[in-house]
């Protein structure tokens, strides 16, 4: 752990070169904003990374042990701010919380911020608008710092929607053409029906424990404390508590953890809520690489790991998180094996990938699910980084049917992504540890489903084989995705790229034809550092964080008391009978490795043809399920429908006709009548004058008579 | 007796309207000469509103915000037992700073828009903030009363005099709405006088109403104040009222005026009829949720960008009536943290169509796109607003939401979910409108030439976004204002 001050700098200083280069553009030009923001990331980054390796690997000398021993034992290290929402119970503080799993996420965060931020020099060198991405860049850096640093639902909720701001305002980024503006109208909107259930979840939160603080909500959890809910719902304690909504009696803690499942699922893209992720791909690489890879997109996870002690207690709630997972990383794996644009077959391992890692967290094996996230940042974003350096080589193409045999051209960005899809797919000798990052993490997951389906937890035998299955598809269209690209003959250049190289040249400033060219220095640096990652973090790290992870997470992981999971799977590696278990995924994965060798290497035509005559099953692949025209069909042109009934029925002839145009018109209706008896004539007055007396003469006379 | 600072900060407009008239007529010049109106009558509206807000201010450091209870009371009997009688507590507090605070940037918004009759508008609206502020000083049911119709009337002109084509329709169905209301109150209002034998708030705040006498007395409150807020369904005559004004009026009426409604209910519905107010808790929630969903569908449909932000007034006011009545600290809290974020947040987005309108003439949505190539400031600002006004965290329109739902959750989980709703559909329009108008190409040719803001513009604007997010970051800067007087209501209700 570093000092308080040098933490602060790590939060707060985005946060400000955002501010700096966003508003201050006109004095210092794009360049200043450019160094502020990177120099600011890049400074956290280092800062953070030493802290992680000190947690991790000081154990036993000195200093860092004695922070390690405070950090697992006393509960985390908190900095408060100052107060921000103070009513009554309801108490939330600007503050930093500094535990393993804020540790773990710093560095991942600011580690992969500062090379997307350096990877951007090259890759938006000709932007005109390169000062409002940099700013754009940290203020989602600060955003996703303060997500993961909170100490309360309140705060969390900040830079939850401060990510997504972030993410929508980059996504749009290209303004003025019409996909970025919808993916990104899209983007926050899925992300808001999400944060519907997240936000019903901290008030239920605070309706059962009283506070949105973390440290008292998971306390009392963890040791079943007598709770005085403040309405609604009858004391008990706190693993008991029974609390209506919407006229259901649920179990307090199953009810907290599908409303925060909600949450997670629409910032992690998960299944239903999925649908923003790929079209999130019209914003520039960097930003694909940075929110919709590393970081943001596993927030959902995150939240998951940090409520560990509320999904042990909630069955249902955890059953729901490994089937939502399992159920994500088998369908975006088939989405993928079925698109053409580079990025949105990386977008859909993404998708996939978080799903692994939902499950993982869901049959209780948090370390597992945090192990992953982990890695895959490294390799996820030296993908999405190595795709983007392809993008900027080919003239923004990203048409992977218009690519091809571009390996020659660009041997480093090639050997990148080879090292990425090789981490991804999780090549790996098990039983030793020879092996990528994915390997590691990825195994472990599909292992600790194994051993939960053992001991019969919810969906946790459904999640491995579907688990292993996509690790299957996983390595068909990661290679794929590497055939498609560098590999075969050169594509032919039809008329629309000949069309849009034109273009592209004056904006390279480059003057060798429409030939794919490899990337600047700036580009390939962080591709290298990311590659580094991808190769070695898991070696690195499987032991402290997923092995050992008990001494590594501390309190910040909670397993309770009949939670073996993780255990097990050391037994089950003595025992003969299930070798299989370990050797499966180097198997499958060597399945869809062969199988994408030769469709895409060997008989190039093949995949052609799949895509030309097709059949339904690719049509549904390759269509996304037609999740979107399902969408459009029901929510959007119901919803629709509903504001234009409301408004020119509710409002205009319920309303308003009924209301004063109604009143209005009835007095008009009436004072026409009676004005139309003033009608000038002298023999009407005289009529009506006659009449009148002739009435009060006999009244007179009736009410004399009968007085007399 | 203590210097009546109260009647200071009231009436000090009103002598500037008078004194404005009286030089005007004085000097003998005319209005609508030849070389257009003259702007130092609106400089010299500009310095009374100063004026008023130093003075507001000046009130603001004499309250004890912590002490419960009305402060800086002033009392002289008028007739029959009625007082005029003043007196603030940290609720009032509040919302006067917000009158005073609006009511010079509204001024000051007009320069240069306003082109006849610039005396009578200037006058206008001095009128119109005295007696705003007299609503929220008022300690006794008839002064209110007066104060509180009495601001109907420089409104109604305002939008007959200085508003948009289809101005006396809207004015009038302003009037008739509020009017209608207003009745069902004033008849409570004597009921009340009669019954208890006092019209002093204060008093009637302890005297224990009958409660089948309560049921119709909150009724007819409710009547005027569910006009006022607006509540579903009588809200219709808001998007009319928005439409029509001119953009000082519609930074007023979203800022203040409306919260005169909200007020209303934490000074009168809830203290004096605790009784009703609970039986009609489950109404109140189904109207408010109904305003919130129902509104932003409807604002989501909009073609006329002013309306849009009116529908969306209506489904942020929801939040409030959801707070007020889920009777519990947080929520009352929000509902009034909800007013005063909504009171800035309202008036600038107001201002902000007011700057694309004085340029362009039209408030169709369609006229519009590819503002940021042309207006970065302004396209940064709108933004801000865009996203103040859909809730984010940060921003001043997150507190007031999250602490209004969560307040009502305790109450009806149904109530809070729906308003839950509403802030999805609240992110669909409002980023709608902007990339309407903001992002995109230009393709309206006559878009070529537009002007970014200018400093007056931003005069106007840069305070307002200042205080969305001051007061997002930092809450507690108006919590600690209202707290005593959020916890004296409820104790009131609670039959303290």
């Amino acid at each position: 752990m570093l000092s308080d001050s040098a933490l602060l700098f790590i939060v707060l200083a985005p946060g400000l070169a955002a501010l700096i280069a966003g508003g201050f553009k006109v004095y210092i030009g794009d360049r200043g904003a450019m160094v502020v923001t990177t120099g600011t990331v890049l400074l956290a980054g280092l800062l953070s990374l030493f802290q992680l390796f000190r947690f991790t690997f000081a154990a036993g000398h000195g200093d860092g042990e004695a922070i390690h021993t405070a950090l697992t034992t006393h509960g985390p290290h908190i900095i408060t701010l100052m107060s921000w929402i103070d009513v009554g119970a309801f108490q939330a503080d600007w503050a930093i919380r500094v535990d393993a799993l804020s540790i773990v996420m710093m560095a991942v965060i600011t580690s992969v911020s500062g090379l997307v931020h350096l990877y951007s020099w090259g890759y938006m060198s000709e932007d005109p608008h390169r000062a409002r991405f940099f700013a754009y860049l940290s203020l989602f850096t600060f955003a996703m710092l303060m997500l993961v640093t909170a100490d309360n639902f309140i705060q969390l909720f900040f830079g939850w929607e401060g990510v997504g701001l972030a993410s929508y305002l980059l996504i749009g980024f290209w303004f003025t053409k019409t996909a970025p503006n919808d993916a990104s109208i899209k983007a926050f909107v899925t992300n808001r029906v999400g944060d519907f259930g997240l936000a019903l979840g901290i008030m239920a939160v605070f309706l059962v424990f009283g506070t949105v603080e973390f440290a008292p909500v998971l306390e009392a959890i963890r040791t079943n404390a007598e709770l005085v809910p403040l309405a609604l719902a009858a004391p008990g304690t706190a693993r008991d508590v029974i609390v209506p909504f919407l006229g259901h009696d649920l179990p307090a803690l199953e009810l907290i953890g599908i409303l925060l499942f909600i949450g997670a699922m629409g910032k992690s893209a998960q299944f239903f809520l999925h649908v923003w992720l790929p079209d999130a791909m019209e914003g520039p690489t960097p930003v694909s690489a940075l929110i919709h890879a590393a970081t943001m997109v596993t927030a959902g996870v995150y939240l998951v790991c940090l409520m560990s002690p509320i999904y042990e207690y909630a069955p249902v709630a955890a059953g729901l998180i490994t089937l939502t997972g399992a159920v994500t990383a088998i369908y975006a794996a088939t989405v993928g094996m079925a698109q053409n644009d580079i990025k949105r077959v990386i977008a859909y391992s993404t998708c996939s990938q978080l799903g692994y890692m939902f499950f993982a967290a869901g049959v209780g094996a948090y370390e597992a699910a945090m192990f992953h996230l982990f890695t895959h940042a490294f390799f996820k974003a030296l993908l999405f980084l190595g795709a983007g350096s392809v993008i900027h080589g080919c003239h923004h193409e990203q048409d992977m049917r218009r690519m091809g045999g571009i390996a020659r051209f660009m041997p480093l960005t090639y050997a990148a992504m080879l090292i990425g899809t090789i981490a991804i797919i999780g090549l790996g000798l098990p039983f030793t540890s020879l092996g990528f990052s994915g390997f590691f993490s990825k195994d472990a997951i599909i292992e600790s489903a194994f051993s939960a389906s053992l001991v019969g937890v919810r969906f946790a035998d459904l999640a491995f084989w579907l688990g292993l299955t996509a690790a299957l598809l996983t390595s068909f269209y990661s290679w794929r995705l590497i055939y498609m690209t560098f590999h075969g003959p050169r594509a032919e250049h039809d008329t629309h790229h000949e069309g849009s190289a034109q273009v592209e040249e004056e904006d390279h400033g480059h003057a060798h034809g429409s030939e794919p060219h490899e990337s600047p220095l700036v580009m390939l640096v962080p591709l290298g550092v990311l590659a580094l990652g991808a190769m070695f973090a898991g070696v690195l790290f499987y032991d402290p964080m997923f092995h050992h992870g008990d001494a590594f997470w501390g309190e910040a992981l909670y397993r309770s008391a009949d939670n073996h999971v993780i255990h097990d799977i050391d037994k089950l590696k003595y025992d003969a009978s299930y070798a299989w278990v370990f050797w499966a995924p180097l198997v499958v994965t060597l399945i869809g490795f062969a199988l994408a060798t030769f469709t895409y290497l060997f008989n190039r035509g093949i995949g052609h043809r799949i895509a030309q005559t097709g059949g339904p099953l690719h049509s549904l692949f390759a269509n996304k399920w037609y999740f979107d025209e399902i969408y459009q069909a029901t929510l959007i042109r119901g919803s629709r429908w509903l504001g234009d009934m409301f408004w020119k029925v509710g409002d205009k002839q319920l309303i308003d006709g009924l209301g004063p145009d109604g009143v209005t018109g009835l007095v008009r209706w009436g004072s026409r009548r009676l004005s139309a008896m003033h009608s000038g004539y002298l023999y009407h007055y005289a009529f009506v004058i006659i009449g009148a007396a002739l009435i009060f003469g006999a009244v007179l006379f009736w009410r004399v008579g009968g007085a007399g | 007796m203590e210097f009546p600072i109260l009647s200071t900060v009231t009436f000090l407009p009103l002598a500037g309207a008078v004194l404005i008239m009286l030089i005007q007529s004085l000097t003998g010049r005319q209005p609508d000469q030849a070389e257009g109106p003259d702007d130092r009558v609106l400089y010299a509206g500009l310095v009374f509103s100063v004026a008023t807000f130093l003075v507001s201010l000046v009130m603001f450091f004499a309250v004890q915000v912590e002490v419960p209870g009305y402060q800086l009371v002033e009392d002289v009997s008028w007739f029959a037992g009625i007082h005029y009688r003043m007196g603030v507590d940290g609720l009032s507090v509040a919302l006067i700073l917000l009158t005073t605070f609006l009511t010079p940037i509204a001024l000051f918004a007009s320069l240069g828009s306003i082109r006849q009759r610039l005396t009578e508008y200037v006058v206008a609206f001095l009128v119109l903030e005295t007696f705003m502020i007299g609503v929220f000083c008022a300690l006794d049911l008839v002064v209110f009363y007066i104060f509180f119709e009495a601001g109907l009337i420089p409104m109604f002109i305002i939008i007959g005099v200085w508003g948009g084509a289809d101005r006396i329709y809207a004015s009038f169905k302003f009037f008739l709405y509020t009017l209608l209301g207003s009745l069902f109150m004033l008849a409570a209002i004597v009921y009340m006088y009669l019954t208890a034998g006092t019209s002093d708030i204060v008093a009637l705040e302890q005297f224990a109403f009958d409660p089948k006498a309560q049921t119709w007395l909150f009724l007819a409150f409710f009547a005027s104040f569910a006009v006022k807020l607006p509540m579903w369904p009588v809200h219709t005559w808001l998007p009319d009222a928005h439409v029509q004004a001119p953009t000082a009026g519609s930074v007023i009426l979203a800022g203040v005026l409306l919260k005169m409604g909200g007020y209303g209910l934490l000074r009168f519905s809830l203290p004096m009829f605790p009784d009703a107010s609970l039986l009609f808790q489950p109404l109140v929630f189904t109207l408010s949720v109904i305003a919130i969903v129902y509104a932003s569908l409807v604002a989501w449909r909009q073609t006329d960008m002013k309306k849009l932000i009116a529908y969306s007034s209506v489904a942020h006011m929801g939040f409030v009536t959801l707070g007020i009545f889920s009777f519990n600290e947080v929520g009352v809290q929000g509902a009034v943290f909800q007013m005063l974020s909504h009171g800035l947040i309202s008036g600038a987005l107001f201002l902000i169509v007011g700057i694309v309108y004085d340029r362009m003439h039209t408030r169709e949505i369609a006229a519009y796109g590819g503002l940021a190539n042309r207006m970065p400031i302004y396209a940064t600002l709108f933004m801000l607003f865009t996203m103040a006004n859909v809730g984010l965290p940060g921003t001043s329109g997150f507190v007031g939401e999250i602490l209004t739902m969560t307040g009502a959750f305790q109450a009806s989980t149904w109530a809070a979910a729906g308003a839950a709703l509403g802030v999805i559909f609240s992110a669909v329009y409002m980023l709608t409108l902007y990339r309407r108008t903001v992002f995109g190409t230009i393709t309206n040719p006559a878009l070529e030439q537009i002007q970014d803001m200018t400093a007056k513009e931003l005069f106007c604007i840069v305070p307002l976004a200042a205080g969305t997010i001051l007061f997002g970051v930092m809450p507690n800067l108006i919590f600690d204002v209202t707290r005593e007087s959020s916890l004296r209501v409820l104790s009131l209700m609670a039959g303290g």
